[in-house]
């Protein structure tokens, strides 16, 4: 899953390069071409022009209140001060006691926060 | 021991801590909030009575401006007496619990009892709080039936926001307490 550039990428690449210049141009003849002539050339069921500006401006309304939602959403899931979210989960509680070794690296491990804030706050400097 | 420190809250006001013993195993620590200042109550005051008077000035009708003056009153009162909190303190009795009490501006006091079976410890946490993390002090609950897990937690000093050198003299404190039921012998 290495991001190196593959024969097939380059093709992929290119495909939708095209494929995205074609689109705009067809929403560029969609927008300005006049309908008369568009009806003469057979080309009767298109949507109506009032989308090709409406789109656009639906679109830039969403991405502005998309920024207000996600700070919205990132307030709405942080854990309120009175929950125990904020000091433990289900890992911490299910966690299993390694014995310990001599020599050897302590296995990684959650402290609780009983032993944390006696080792940071008690002691007299 | 008695004295009053002065410290400052997480947002910048200056508090006062005040710690009272009682006796060996009972401890009074009150953390004193910022009195209501007198420029944000006229600056508050006058834009009520701003607005109301160009919306006057717009539909002339007398009624705004009495409106006005009675939202201002009613809004101060409501103010002092349900959100304006003078004084956080916290009664630590080794033996039987721990009480924590609040009062307002207007002199209601509302208080919290938490008998020492239920108490696992008294912890300085730290959280996520209005895009700013913040350390606070709380109490660590335990079911009586399962004296390993953490049931509760109850989060003290909230209106007021001491910051860390302010909690760790008040957890000193509740720890020296909390030690003594450790070596006291268990009576059930």
């Amino acid at each position: 899953n290495s991001p190196a550039p593959l024969p097939e990428r380059a093709i992929y690449g290119f495909a939708l390069f095209l494929g995205s210049w074609f689109g705009f141009i067809l929403y560029l003849i969609w927008a300005y071409v006049p309908e008369t002539w568009l009806f003469s050339l057979g080309l009767t069921y298109w949507p109506q022009k009032y989308w090709a500006v409406a789109l656009p401006a639906y679109l830039l309304v969403a991405v502005g209140i998309g920024y207000v939602l996600l700070f919205g959403i990132n307030m709405m899931s942080t854990a309120p001060l009175n929950s125990t979210r904020t000091i433990t989960d289900n890992y911490a509680k299910k966690q299993q006691h390694k014995k310990f070794q001599e020599e050897a690296i302590p296995a990684l491990r959650d402290v609780p926060i009983s032993e944390v804030n006696r080792m940071f706050f008690l002691p007299e400097k | 021991m008695e004295g009053e420190r002065p410290y400052l809250s997480a947002s910048g006001a200056p508090l006062s801590l005040r710690r009272r013993q009682h006796s060996a195993s009972c401890r009074e620590l009150a953390v004193r909030c910022p009195r209501l200042q007198l420029r944000s109550l006229s600056a508050a005051t006058s834009a009520v009575w701003l607005a109301a008077y160009g919306l006057f000035a717009l539909c002339q009708n007398s009624m705004v401006l009495s409106a006005a003056i009675f939202l201002t009153l009613a809004g101060l009162i409501i103010y002092l007496h349900f959100v304006k909190i003078d004084q956080e303190s916290l009664l630590v009795i080794g033996s039987l619990g721990i009480q924590v009490t609040s009062s307002y501006a207007s002199g209601k006091e509302s208080t919290t009892f938490i008998e020492m079976s239920r108490v696992k410890d008294v912890v300085i946490n730290e959280a996520v709080h209005m895009q700013k993390v913040i350390y606070y002090l709380c109490i660590l609950l335990q079911d009586p039936q399962d004296p390993e897990g953490v049931s509760e937690v109850v989060p003290l000093f909230q209106s007021s926001k001491p910051r860390l050198d302010c909690l760790i003299e008040v957890y000193k404190s509740c720890q020296e307490i909390l030690d003594q039921r450790k070596t006291a012998p268990q009576s059930s």
